[in-house]
């Protein structure tokens, strides 16, 4: 029968299009009006997105965002980068230290928040209390300085192993003989790790850059948990400012115009990925 | 002095990673200890390293109603979720091995772009449409929704464990004259069962882990864990005990769950893409 495949794949597909496409067509078209919770619905034409678009506090959340992005990626992927290349040189005990660092990629980011607000609270927290020996007087969430970057060490406790995980997955695929090889000619370990351990991971290397930045860029938990945006704006982001626009604010069409923009930015990554890799 | 160059690299690969570790491990070790103080030891200065242990924080968990059904109805949401998207996920990726399919690439690609979608897009569409049809703040609407990220994830992982099955046993099978849903039933479905636990074992951490939708779309009745654990952050008064015990309680399953999907980890992080 010719029709079997697609009769198999109806399930996925209507069950998908009911999850996927749906939303995406029912935001776009009330981006298009002045949809408030409990008030009528106006069409009005392009005005959310003009509205958004020359709104300061907007472009406050998006930097805000990418900031984030930026430096959860960068130093998740460093950091992930580099245990690996050392942890792939460990002969006995590899398992155990990899099951133990792979712990925080199974706990919910609100779990996270919760272990990092009792470690770091202010009266309490066993960090501030000794930091307070060296006479630093700590406020990890409440000060404007300092709450991108509690959150954003939040996300790199939490997310590294990904990054860790696969690279080690990577390194310790690739096969022994242009190391030996390189090893013959005099090669050191570092020149090794440079010139041809990461030039033959890099499809990988792509794949925990597109991974984690899209991941970063939807950051919700840890921010709702912790500082939820504050102080004033200065951890909030896209998709905690869609949070708060629908439900506390109640304007429908907004939050959905911030998720579709916000959407856009994610299908374009996404699109990038699946043109790179051929597994598609 | 060579002896000790030869094993420098080991060394500070044994030092790292130790490190690793401590920074790891180390904060879930302080939240547990501080779970199991009693009210007044909590929070001392400095912290007392030698105290009772208590399990009160988890007695008044198990008797706060409240956080008690958030447990379970995470519990069901999982089953259901992992359930529904194992049994059609198999057919389709039974179709994606099996037959040449026109629009392959666009619906793999279709696949991947639904799970990378932001969560909070989904919100308030289905917020709509589960008002509409009754289903708001049930198990199966959460169950409903969450298809959106596993279901993409389990084809994906379903069908790279299909791919790696030879293609002979199929034809075998086809000779023998089983149709498609006894190739499947007899032939494939043992094979992958290890694939199909590790599936639903990292299906069933993602749901359970999620937050930002069960918030949008659960009130009462349907509230999972992640929205429990959140109801003890307050601002005026904090309920230190309710913190770190739910904060355990919740994480406890999937650390133990996690051990049994190690081998398949890696390949579940990439959707399929690794080897682990």
């Amino acid at each position: 029968m010719k029709q079997t495949p697609y009769f198999f794949l109806l399930p996925s597909i209507l069950i998908l299009a009911f999850t996927s496409i749906y939303p995406i067509c029912y935001s776009i078209y009330y981006s298009f009006f002045n949809w408030r919770w409990g008030n009528e619905k106006d069409f009005i034409g392009l005005s959310n997105y003009f509205n958004l678009l020359t709104d300061k506090e907007f472009w406050i959340i998006v930097k805000n965002t990418f900031v984030f992005a930026f430096f959860a990626c960068l130093i998740e992927i460093s950091i992930g980068v580099f245990l690996a290349i050392y942890i792939d040189r460990i002969k006995y005990g590899s398992t155990i230290i990899r099951t133990l660092l792979l712990i925080p990629l199974m706990i919910s980011g609100i779990s996270v928040t919760m272990l990092f607000k009792v470690i770091l609270d202010n009266m309490f927290g066993i960090i501030p209390y000794f930091l307070s020996f060296v006479g630093i007087k700590s406020n990890f969430f409440g000060s404007y300085d300092a709450a991108m970057p509690t959150i954003i060490g939040l996300d790199v406790w939490w997310q590294t192993s990904f990054v860790f995980i696969i690279i080690l997955a990577g390194l310790k695929s690739i096969p022994n003989e242009p190391i030996e090889a390189a090893k013959m000619d005099g090669a050191t370990e570092w020149e090794i790790t440079r010139y041809i351990r990461l030039p033959m991971i890099r499809s990988l290397l792509f794949l925990v850059l597109i991974f984690r930045s899209i991941d970063t860029l939807k950051v919700f938990d840890i921010v709702w948990g912790t500082t939820g945006g504050g102080p004033g704006l200065a951890t909030e982001a896209l998709q905690t400012y869609a949070y708060r626009v629908a439900y506390s604010f109640l304007e429908m069409s907004k939050s959905m115009t911030v998720m579709v923009l916000f959407s856009i930015v994610v299908i374009f990554l996404t699109v990038i990925y699946s043109k790179f890799n051929k597994d598609i | 002095m060579k002896k000790i160059f030869k094993y420098k690299h080991q060394i500070t690969a044994y030092l790292v990673s130790f490190i690793a570790i401590g920074v790891t491990i180390l904060p879930i070790t302080w939240l547990f200890l501080l779970s199991i103080k009693s009210k007044g030891e909590t929070f001392t200065k400095p912290p007392k390293w030698l105290f009772d242990p208590t399990v009160q924080n988890y007695i008044d968990l198990w008797d706060n109603d409240l956080f008690k059904d958030t447990f379970f109805n995470s519990f069901f949401i999982t089953i259901i979720s992992i359930t529904l998207s194992i049994v059609i996920a198999i057919f389709a990726a039974y179709a994606l091995k099996r037959y040449r399919i026109r629009f392959k690439t666009a619906f793999m690609q279709w696949l991947l772009l639904a799970y990378m979608l932001p969560e909070f897009l989904f919100v308030l569409p289905m917020f709509a449409i589960y008002q509409t049809i009754g289903i708001y703040d049930t198990y199966l609407g959460m169950a409903l929704i969450y298809q959106v990220h596993v279901l993409p994830f389990s084809i994906w992982m379903l069908r790279s464990f299909l791919e790696e099955i030879p293609k002979e046993i199929d034809d075998a099978a086809y000779i023998d004259g089983c149709n498609s849903f006894q190739a499947i039933y007899k032939i494939y479905l043992p094979l992958i069962i290890p694939g199909i636990v590790a599936t639903a074992i990292l299906n069933g951490i993602w749901v359970w882990n999620e937050l930002a939708i069960a918030l949008g779309l659960t009130f009462f009745d349907s509230q999972p864990i992640t929205v429990g654990v959140a109801s003890f952050r307050g601002y005026a008064s904090i309920n230190w005990g309710g913190m770190t015990g739910s904060a355990i309680v919740s994480m406890i399953p999937m650390i133990l769950f996690a051990a049994f999907a190690q081998k398949h980890i890696v390949k579940g992080l990439t959707l399929g893409s690794v080897k682990g």
